[in-house]
């Protein structure tokens, strides 16, 4: 075991595909934090998630992963984490005691009475086929798997992503206990950024493959606002104050970032608070400037 | 050693129904040929001798074992269809030792139907008075060479699929490219000829059969065999680590 400060740090990763360019990126996740990673589909996540866990090959950069070279320890690695996928990649014909026999020989932390514990705890049924699982109960069964190896980091690509809210808060809960020592991480990629907004401690936003924000979510809610105005007024505010604007039949809505000191620049303006969403809306319109 | 367990279990446990189905082929084949012995039909006057019944006999059991022990067993499919492929890649197992699980499973259904042809072989040849196991070692080895071969074939082409998609494409491209190298070969003159029947109508001579049956019974000849199988049993675990080592694009 190493002693690590981040538990994945990502510096200049560049990945190239035909029609897309994963530029340069760069990103650490602290040991003990949420990160949520946001964008719109065909961002980049999914290709920075395949990076990390070495499912693609990069063509320039460094990851590391607790502390560790993400090709040269590899296999130490993989001991450690674990990893939650969009859709279950566990063959139909398996129960969950099948998985428990398969898991127990890969993963030298395995707990059989841990993952027996989500089991019963996510009510999944021990010896029904998982072909005859619903969406959800796969989901809940890859997150048992995920859980039960003590991983120091978790890895989850849009895992709540058509999940019906009551079953997403349950997990949801269930990786904030998990989170509980302080010695564990998650990264989650999703484009529900309710979600995110709930658990995350950190976020990174990227876009056609692009960082355009990382670190912690509530410095990132704080720093944007979305100040209103007629239209005629668009004019009186400062183009570097300005991510995007948003026009409508009643005026303009501006995401502006360092709401505080904006606040105090365009007094006679109201500037309301910006989620997640918002946020990640209005960046993703920034090459517009204005849009409806 | 707790690591290749859980491997080669969940190996089994994906093929196991595709091999029951198999088994059950196998033995109804075996079975049938054992009609003529159960009949007590071997003392009976046939145009063939005992020995040539036999040795039809052994053949073809032999041949079918060997055709199903070696044939693909769907596992790289499966893997592909459910995603644990692309799962395989975040897990501990390396490729390598993934790669000799894959082994491991596919000489234990060698040895499984290996030994049940032999078994097979035994009844007829206590029941016609003459060994026909060397025969049948070199006759199963053989087909076991034979489909390992179109095998490590497939298994290298599915190699580059990475999910269902990229599976169907590759897939029709290697039946079409199987049809052009097949076009191919029938260009050839002789790849038609077909051999004339002897005199009396049989497919095979008395000197064809009996060169074929001094080769089939060489000591050299399972040599020879056995070499051939350790060679293809090292091709398919190096193209089996290759495809498992090998990342997405």
């Amino acid at each position: 075991m190493n002693d690590y400060e981040n538990a994945i740090e990502i510096k200049g990763v560049t990945k190239k595909y035909d029609g897309f360019t994963l530029d340069n990126i760069s990103f650490d996740i602290p040991k003990g934090c949420i990160m949520g990673f946001i964008g719109q589909n065909g961002a980049g996540k999914t290709t920075t998630i395949r990076s990390l866990l070495r499912i693609t090959n990069i063509d320039g950069g460094e990851i590391r992963l607790l502390g560790l070279d993400h090709i040269k320890d590899e296999t130490a690695i993989k001991k450690r984490i674990a990893v939650v996928f969009d859709e279950l990649p566990f063959h139909d014909v398996f129960n969950a005691k099948d998985m428990a026999k398969i898991f127990e020989g890969m993963y030298p932390e395995w707990d059989n009475d841990v993952y027996m514990k989500y089991i019963d705890r996510f009510q999944l049924p021990q010896k029904k086929k998982i072909g005859q699982f619903s969406k959800g109960m796969k989901m809940k069964l890859q997150i048992a798997c995920a859980l039960s190896h003590n991983a120091e980091l978790l890895v989850m690509d849009e895992a709540t992503t058509g999940l019906d809210p009551v079953v997403r808060d349950e997990i949801l809960h269930i990786f904030m206990e998990y989170l509980q020592n302080g010695e564990r991480s998650i990264l989650m990629s999703s484009h529900i950024t309710s979600d995110l907004e709930k658990i995350a401690d950190m976020v990174t936003f990227i876009d056609k493959g692009k960082i355009l924000l990382t670190g912690y979510k509530d410095e990132i809610i704080e720093q944007h606002g979305i100040l209103k105005c007629g239209k005629d007024k668009l004019k009186e505010i400062d183009t570097e104050d300005i991510v995007s604007i948003r026009t409508n039949d009643f005026g303009a809505e501006v995401m502006v970032t360092n709401r505080e000191n904006v606040s105090y620049k365009y007094r006679e303006y109201v500037i309301d608070p910006a989620s997640l969403d918002d946020i990640m809306l209005y960046y993703v319109h920034r090459d517009m400037k204005e849009w409806s | 050693m707790k690591l290749y367990r859980s491997l080669i279990y969940r190996e089994l446990k994906l093929t196991r129904k595709r091999c029951i189905l198999m088994l059950i082929l196998f033995l109804l084949l075996s079975l049938l040929m054992l009609t003529p012995i159960m009949l007590g039909g071997l003392s009976e006057p046939y145009e063939e001798s005992p020995v040539e019944m036999v040795l039809l006999f052994v053949g073809i059991v032999s041949l079918t074992g060997g055709f199903m022990a070696g044939t693909n067993n769907g596992l790289q499919k499966a893997d592909i269809n459910s995603g644990w492929k692309r799962y395989s890649f975040v897990l501990p197992p390396t490729a390598k030792q993934q790669a000799i699980s894959d082994l491991f499973v596919k000489l234990c259904y060698i040895l499984f139907f290996g030994l049940l042809s032999a078994a097979f072989a035994l009844i007829y040849t206590i029941a016609a008075d003459f060994n026909a196991f060397g025969i049948m070692l070199n006759i199963y080895l053989g087909a076991v060479c034979a489909v390992m071969l179109v095998d490590i074939a497939y298994s290298y082409i599915v190699m580059f699929a990475n999910d269902k998609n990229q599976f169907k494409v590759i897939g029709v491209i290697a039946f079409f490219g199987a049809g052009f190298v097949l076009r191919v070969f029938g260009l050839f003159p002789d790849m038609n000829k077909t051999e004339k029947p002897t005199e009396d109508g049989a497919l095979l001579s008395d000197k064809q059969f009996n060169r074929l049956m001094s080769v089939l019974t060489s000591h050299q000849t399972t040599l020879c065999i056995l070499a051939v199988f350790v060679v293809l049993c090292v091709l398919f675990f190096l193209v089996m680590w290759r495809s498992r080592e090998r990342r997405e694009p």
